[in-house]
């Protein structure tokens, strides 16, 4: 079969046999750094969350171990966590989300104070998620270490609220060069990321709040 | 594009011998700095050899170490709470900072971009970063080692030799440290990995015209990024045990340190052979003028194993009090992963068969790799029967085992893939009688060292034990073991020597083996940017469409 569409070809002026597999690429013209898709760096970060979702399968994997090897969870003695402040939190992390969101979509449009306005929120809505959490630990910090229950209880809670820090340093960072007059419907690539990491962090509390708050 | 790579070789060639002028941009970046602050997935790759490297010796050293208190029962070369901390830290540097960084972050890093014909790898500071924790985590861990803080719990860190009652020293925690660290580093770096694969493949290479090497790194790095995560999410809960008085492992729950232990490092193991695998994959068609043998039956059972290996980790616990149906359903999965195994041995032997065998040493590396794998991979099937893993398990048998596999595998497949490769890195051909005699001494001394282990742990002698009482039977095996271990020394030797012979080594040109990936197309040592032109690829063989195509190359 004969390659018509290969460039060195046409420049070579001459003809030759072809694999027989053809490629619809061949022939192409060269890009610089040749990539697949439109976006490595939020393929990195997809990625990344691939293995930061590992991370909380380990230590869900200990909570059921622990659960299923214990006579009573949560121990003897031990009151079960009080769910409005976990209810509230859920709250505050949808709603976060959706800021963030708004966000993204904002300066997708090129709507840079719709970016400022929506990750100023998130931001806002993500101390208010830690403070609230830090209140939770201020409770929990004698329970990690008197039982297996707490320690996997606060262990989540710890490396989850960790994650939303991270989020909440990144929203300030995207907040502060938007500030600058940074980012545009085609650099936004730190935004998108925040935003999905970010989505991430919300989709862990959801099953955070579920397992240890709904199911115990 | 054939023609544009052929005659890129041609001018490349001609260019050789008029020596080519260096770019701007790599004479600016030679000499130390040049290496410390560089972000070129070649230099990083070479880092990382030397580093991994350098482990291997430290660690074979530990090794002999090991194997002269044994020679003879009641030997007291150390004592016993040393030959502990020597075992834990052979265990640990074998697996932790020579077979992985050097698999992953050396060939990785240095073949990975050349065979996809990118000119790095998607994140190159990122990729920096993973090698300087790497090294940093290496250091962290031998830093323990030098001031007296060592830990001495196996590289398994069994609860609860592990808890703060039988470790009571921050060693273990210096342990626990580096390994969360080089745990950050190669996630960071599989990310990276997985990204150049997926995005930064020059034109015209589709999915099967991935060399088999880069199949090999992708699963590996997904091995990598799915696994190590749970592994330092355990880490982290131990040095909370040990210090923050947290209760995860405590005494009647010593199951989950090791389900989660090993959810991580049965992968590992993978993680360990599937890029040897990738190796000879590349090597042995280019030493047999044949291509691979059912090429995507290869990449198929790779994947295979990648996603199996996720499920068979209960067979290290099969005398653990696992209950006993789950443990059936391990031993299920572990007969089932050897078939897409076995798969891959049959592809190599045929592509060996009726080829026309250029017996030089990367090619002996190979055929050491599948006759001394296939020993391994059969002992495996052995103890992964419940019934006759509660006979040897703990026992040497198991160490004769898991060396045959990761010896006969992995290190015969790391040095086919130095003599193969290291031409291409340092433009000097290795001294091919030199590289004979290491593998032959390679071959009888690894043998001699390990096989023995077979008969002592049928004969009932346990693993980690710091001497033996006269009168067991062990005396002749173990003598015998000592004596090829010093035997394997000498051949590490004779490589060294060979390295250091290279400064004067035969020139190697772009292409001394016929290779058939695009790496050989570029010059040896390949410029900073790995290849003038970004090639177009039209077969999974792109070099051996080029050769075919120029007549007097
Ligand atoms: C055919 C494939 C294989 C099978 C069926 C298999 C099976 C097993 C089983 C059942 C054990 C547990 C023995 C015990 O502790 O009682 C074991 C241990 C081990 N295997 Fe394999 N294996 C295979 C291939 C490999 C490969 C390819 C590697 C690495 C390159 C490997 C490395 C190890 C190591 C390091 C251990 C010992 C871990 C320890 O306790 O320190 N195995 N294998
Ligand atoms: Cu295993």
């Amino acid at each position: 079969m004969m390659d018509k569409s290969n460039l060195a070809m046409h420049m070579a002026g001459s003809q030759r046999w072809s694999d027989s597999r053809p490629d619809s690429r061949v022939g192409q013209p060269q890009p610089a750094k040749p990539t697949r898709v439109k976006n490595i760096g939020l393929l990195g970060v997809a990625f990344f969350i691939v293995s930061e979702s590992m991370f909380f399968v380990g230590l869900f994997l200990a909570w059921f171990y622990l659960r299923a090897t214990s006579d009573a969870w949560p121990p003897a003695g031990v009151a079960p966590p009080p769910l409005l402040p976990a209810v509230i939190n859920t709250g505050i992390a949808l709603l976060s989300t959706v800021a963030v969101l708004f966000a993204d979509r904002a300066i997708a449009r090129d709507n840079r104070s719709g970016l400022i306005a929506g990750i100023a929120t998130a931001g806002a809505l993500g101390v208010i998620f830690m403070a609230v959490q830090s209140a939770e630990f201020t409770a929990l910090s004698a329970l990690a270490q008197g039982s297996a229950y707490g320690s996997t209880f606060t262990f989540l809670l710890l490396f989850h609220v960790l994650r939303v820090f991270v989020g909440v340093v990144l929203m300030g960072v995207v907040l502060v060069r938007a500030l600058l007059g940074h980012f545009s419907s085609r650099r936004r690539l730190l935004v998108q990321g925040t935003a999905m990491y970010w989505c991430f962090i919300t989709g862990v509390w959801l099953v955070v709040f579920a397992v240890l708050y709904l199911l115990s | 594009m054939k023609l544009a790579i052929a005659e890129a070789i041609a001018t490349e060639r001609d260019m050789a011998s008029i020596s080519i002028p260096i770019p701007l941009r790599d004479r600016a970046r030679t000499g130390l700095l040049g290496w410390l602050a560089t972000v070129d997935h070649k230099k990083i790759g070479v880092m990382y050899m030397m580093v991994a490297f350098s482990f291997f010796v430290i660690a074979g050293v530990l090794a002999l170490l090991i194997r002269l208190q044994l020679a003879a029962p009641n030997m007291q070369v150390v004592d016993p709470q040393t030959y502990n901390q020597i075992f834990t830290m052979h265990g640990t540097v074998m697996i932790f900072l020579f077979t992985i960084p050097m698999l992953v972050g050396g060939f990785g890093n240095y073949l990975l971009p050349l065979m996809i014909g990118a000119r790095d790898v998607a994140f190159p500071r990122l990729n920096a970063f993973s090698f300087w924790i790497t090294l940093g985590a290496g250091l962290v861990m031998f830093g323990g080692f030098l001031f007296g803080a060592r830990s001495d719990a196996a590289w398994t860190a069994y609860i609860p030799y592990s808890s703060k009652t039988f470790s009571p020293t921050i060693g273990m925690d210096i342990w626990l440290l580096g390994l969360i660290l080089l745990g950050i580093g190669s996630t960071l770096g599989a990310v990276n990995f997985l990204v150049t694969l997926y995005s930064m493949r020059a034109p015209g290479m589709t999915a099967w015209r991935i060399p088999m090497f880069g199949w090999a790194m992708g699963t590996t790095a997904g091995m990598v990024l799915l696994a190590t995560p749970v592994l330092t999410a355990a880490l982290i809960m131990l040095v909370a045990d040990r210090n923050f008085n947290t209760q995860f492992f405590t005494t009647n729950r010593v199951q989950l340190w090791q389900h989660m232990f090993w959810f991580y490092s049965h992968p590992a193991v993978y993680i360990m052979i599937l890029p040897a695998m990738g190796i000879i994959s590349e090597v042995i068609p280019v030493f047999a003028r044949k291509p691979l043998f059912g090429l995507r039956a290869v990449v198929i059972s790779t994947i295979l194993i990648g996603l199996l290996g996720f499920t068979t980790w209960v067979h290290h616990m099969f005398v653990s009090g696992v209950d006993p149906t789950i443990e059936r359903f391990f031993m299920f999965t572990t007969m089932v992963i050897a078939v897409p195994t076995g798969v891959k041995m049959f592809n190599w032997l045929a592509t060996l068969w009726g080829g026309s065998l250029n017996l030089k040493t990367p090619l002996l590396m190979c055929l050491g790799f599948l006759a001394t794998f296939v020993i391994g991979g059969i002992s495996g099937v052995m103890q992964g029967s419940i019934p006759v893993d509660q006979y040897v398990h703990n026992s040497y048998w198991v160490v004769a085992h898991f060396h045959y596999v990761l010896f006969g595998g992995s290190v015969f497949g790391i040095f086919a893939g130095l003599y193969f490769w290291v031409p291409k890195i340092t433009g000097r051909m290795f001294d091919e009688k030199l590289g004979k005699l290491h593998f032959w001494t390679m071959m009888i001394g690894f043998n001699v060292t390990f096989f023995p282990m077979h008969f002592l742990g049928l004969l009932g002698m346990p693993r980690r034990i710091a001497t033996y009482d006269a009168g067991r039977g062990w005396e002749a095996g173990n003598l015998i073991a000592t004596i090829g271990a010093f035997l394997l020394a000498f051949s590490v030797l004779i490589f060294i020597i060979n390295c250091i012979k290279l400064r004067n080594g035969e020139r190697a040109g772009n292409d001394p083996w016929e290779g058939n990936t695009l790496e050989w197309s570029t010059t040896s040592p390949p410029p900073e940017y790995n290849f003038r032109e970004i090639p177009v690829v039209e077969s999974d063989r792109p070099l051996f469409d080029a050769r075919m195509r120029t007549p007097s190359a």
